[in-house]
């Protein structure tokens, strides 16, 4: 598949008046989207997600490294006629919702009833064909974020690129923007989705990628990222629930407890010498919250402090189980 | 054709965005006509001509303003970053906020022209001299307005105002001391001399020349300001 949007290596520094202070914004950001995918861009506040979005738009440009949207260098209007861009907290200006999409849809090169008639999908496509008279400037925030939206859609883009697009939306607007971009999705285009609400982004990304410090951490597909490589949890039966201090008691005379993946084999072998009987052992399937604490720091990784399994006094001479990935 | 169209409706944008302050500018125009209407016009025909003069004047000053803060404003307010998130390009979009400042002081202009044709050529005034004090008006905006918009490329408002004031005043004062060639660096201050020294008595003073001049100058400016704008990093506010 080609890359519909590359990142090469980029460093990004805000620098101060006279150069006295520097932040650095991106560090190394290296990453690749592909056409066709939804990919979900994940990051705590100030870990460079903004600034990675600005800097493929040709808002800001890198201190070092460089990138490519749809073939071309970042910043080239010819490439944005392509794009649809959502910022975040959109600004817009206060003019009657239709007049103001046909006046971006303008912007990028549409004109008479192919602007008329794009204008009015768009605006039913985000649910605001009714609304298509009044000023936005008596707008909600979530209806603010819809004209964005259809803005952003009105000149059918072969990319598109948004950031926060449903942080103010209700649930209901939330899930038909999800519909859409599953809709889009199907029609082989591209979404570059940066978001905070977790849940969403599992629902619908194809591949996702964590951003923290500037710093991409992690980069996948979500059934792979929230496969836990260090966790397995074991179902065993005919032991009692006592004899792990996590297990907990289910039907059938079963019990489910969390272990460390490193203890998966002496925990079968105990549960044997138990006279139990092992009835699945599984990697454990993480939520996507759980995966964004571990890489964002709001969760230590280290074993040790993992969770709050409990250790097993392995003995030290146990071999190891390395999983192949 | 296409190219300018975005041009075009970013000026037409700038010009609705900022119609309060326009429609200010054209009511104290109304004034000079109300003047002309209240007053014993033919006896106090000096005084309407200095109030035809300052008004001129502020022409100018709007333009420097209007061109100082159009680009911090759009930044300021983010709305900037829909619009280059389209298909325009940096060069695109401050041709079209110039555009916008040449719109509202050409409008401006006209209105000064057309007032002053009716107060003033009525007691004796050439007509064909108003309006060609007007274009005078005109190039004069048009070269601040670039000079203040050069600058707010990279300075908030109040610096902006403050550095075109330094960059119009000192070839101002040079000219002044001077004379000569030194009237054609940035000759806001020669252009607008030859409107404040229009009488009713003097010969009418050409300043074609200072016109072409202004006119290539601003063109300079417009693209050193483009040259600017498109290094800098635009959703970063300049503050």
């Amino acid at each position: 598949m080609p890359a519909v949007l590359e990142f090469q290596d980029i460093i990004k520094d805000y620098r101060g008046l006279f150069r006295r202070r520097t932040v650095r914004a991106l560090d190394h950001f290296t990453l690749q989207v592909e056409e066709g995918e939804i990919f979900g861009f994940l990051g705590p506040n100030g870990a460079g997600k903004t600034t990675a979005i600005h800097l493929a738009m040709g808002f800001v440009r890198p201190s070092r490294g460089k990138g490519k949207m749809l073939g071309q260098r970042f910043g080239k209007a010819s490439a944005r006629r392509k794009v649809g861009f959502l910022a975040e907290n959109v600004a817009l200006y206060h003019r009657p919702a239709e007049t103001l999409v046909r006046f971006y849809g303008a912007l990028n090169g549409l004109s008479g009833e192919t602007l008329t008639r794009r204008t009015r999908e768009a605006l039913d496509t985000v649910g605001l064909l009714h609304e298509s008279n009044r000023n936005v400037a008596k707008f909600s925030r979530g209806m603010l974020q819809r004209i964005g939206l259809a803005q952003a859609i009105v000149h059918d883009p072969d990319l598109l690129i948004l950031d926060e697009p449903t942080s103010a939306l209700d649930p209901l607007a939330r899930y038909a923007v999800r519909e859409m971009l599953l809709d889009l999705r199907s029609r082989g285009k591209t979404i570059f989705l940066s978001s905070h609400l977790l849940s969403e982004v599992e629902l619908i990304c194809d591949r996702i990628a964590v951003l923290n410090r500037g710093r991409l951490v992690r980069t996948g597909r979500p059934s792979e990222l929230l496969e836990s490589s260090e966790e397995v949890e074991v179902t065993a039966r005919g032991i009692p629930v006592a004899s792990f201090p996590s297990a907990e008691a289910e039907a059938d005379n079963r019990i489910r407890f969390l272990i460390k993946a490193a203890e998966q084999r002496y925990t079968i072998e105990r549960v044997w010498s138990m006279g139990g009987e092992i009835v699945s052992v599984s990697p454990r399937k993480r939520s996507l919250e759980d995966l964004f604490l571990e890489l964002t720091g709001g969760r230590s990784q280290d074993p040790a402090k993992m969770r709050d399994i409990p250790s097993l006094d392995v003995p030290p001479d146990t071999p190891k189980i390395v999983k192949e990935s | 054709m296409t190219h300018f169209r975005p041009i075009w409706m970013i000026a037409l944008n700038f010009v609705r965005e900022q119609r309060w302050p326009i429609l200010v500018l054209q009511l104290s125009v109304l004034g000079l006509a109300g003047l002309g209407l209240l007053t014993d016009s033919r006896q106090d025909r000096e005084d309407i001509l200095l109030l035809f003069k300052q008004l001129g004047a502020y022409g100018v000053l709007f333009s420097v303003f209007f061109g100082g803060s159009a680009l911090y404003n759009e930044r300021r307010s983010r709305r900037i970053l829909a619009v280059l998130g389209k298909a325009v390009t940096r060069r695109d979009y401050l041709s079209g906020l110039l555009l916008g400042v040449m719109l509202a002081a050409g409008l401006f202009c006209f209105v000064l022209g057309f007032t002053g044709t009716w107060v003033l050529g009525g007691i004796g005034f050439s007509v064909s001299y108003i309006w060609s004090l007007m274009v005078c008006v005109l190039a004069a905006c048009l070269l601040a307005s670039s000079v203040a918009l050069f600058y707010s490329t990279h300075l908030n408002p109040w610096l902006s105002a403050l550095f075109t004031g330094l960059t119009l005043g000192v070839p101002g004062a040079i000219a002044f001391q001077f004379g000569g060639w030194s009237g054609y660096i940035l000759p806001v201050y020669s252009l607008m001399r030859v409107f404040i020294k229009a009488s009713f008595e003097g010969p009418p003073a050409t300043a074609l020349s200072y016109v072409v001049v202004a006119v290539a100058e601003a063109v300079g400016l417009w693209l050193a300001a483009s040259w600017v704008f498109g290094k800098i990093d635009v959703a970063v506010a300049v503050d």
